[in-house]
């Protein structure tokens, strides 16, 4: 295998350990935590981690190189709480909280707020149904530019 | 993509932010692009993201064909 080859190995390992770590804790792992479980070194996970991004799969911390958000969670707080069995997690927006309980298959309800007024907006959805949802979405940028800045996105 | 509690929120924010009034969709639909978005399991060794092509059609499959849903190529 040449290197490139382990590279394309080791991101089909981290991804998933990422995302099987960020739905059973409701936060993703830090490069430390994910180098001790996959006994590989901080820098080769830290360059998967931003090879990931790289390919908009990841968006990570700027500085630390921590993984921010793995879609459709983020590791902080945001307006979009959602609750599935005893646990809860962030939604980067109202389409990842929604994404939240389809990713988990789960029921879910998400605690969020009105983006103008901040007046609380609950949604639920039981199985695999969104429940009487009072309310609408909005995407304010278009499709071609959501990825030149992510995180206002 | 912010939830909100109606049209006229919509407007104020926009209006508040000094942003263009981009999509706004009912959260039915919302919810639809979620299911179908995030439902491929992603501890799949073998999953990938959609390309532009793939994502393009989903859109489309949902109804969403305005331009403001085309991507980058």
């Amino acid at each position: 295998m040449d290197a490139e080859q382990e590279r394309i190995a080791l991101d089909k390992v981290v991804r998933p350990y990422v995302y099987d770590y960020v739905m059973r804790e409701g936060l993703p792992p830090t490069i430390a935590e994910t180098s001790s479980a996959l006994s590989r070194s901080p820098d080769e996970v830290r360059a998967s981690f931003q090879r990931l991004a790289d390919g908009h799969i990841l968006v990570l911390q700027k500085g630390s190189g921590e993984v921010l958000m793995a879609n459709p969670f983020s590791a902080v707080p945001t307006p979009f709480l959602v609750k599935a069995g005893d646990r809860y997690y962030y939604g980067n927006c109202i389409w990842d909280a929604m994404g939240i309980p389809a990713m988990l298959k789960q029921d879910a309800a998400i605690e969020a707020s009105c983006g103008c007024c901040s007046t609380a907006m609950r949604l639920k959805i039981t199985n695999g149904s969104l429940e009487g949802a009072h309310g609408i979405a909005h995407f304010a940028i278009p499709a071609a530019h959501w990825w030149d800045d992510i995180v206002f996105n | 993509m912010l939830l909100f509690w109606s049209e006229e929120h919509v407007e104020k924010w926009c209006k508040d932010w000094n942003l263009p009034r981009g999509e706004v969709i009912p959260l039915d639909k919302c919810f639809s692009l979620a299911q179908a978005w995030y439902s491929p399991d992603r501890r799949e060794p073998e999953w990938r993201r959609r390309n532009i092509d793939e994502a393009e059609a989903l859109f489309s499959e949902l109804g969403f064909t305005s331009e403001f849903w085309r991507l980058p190529r």
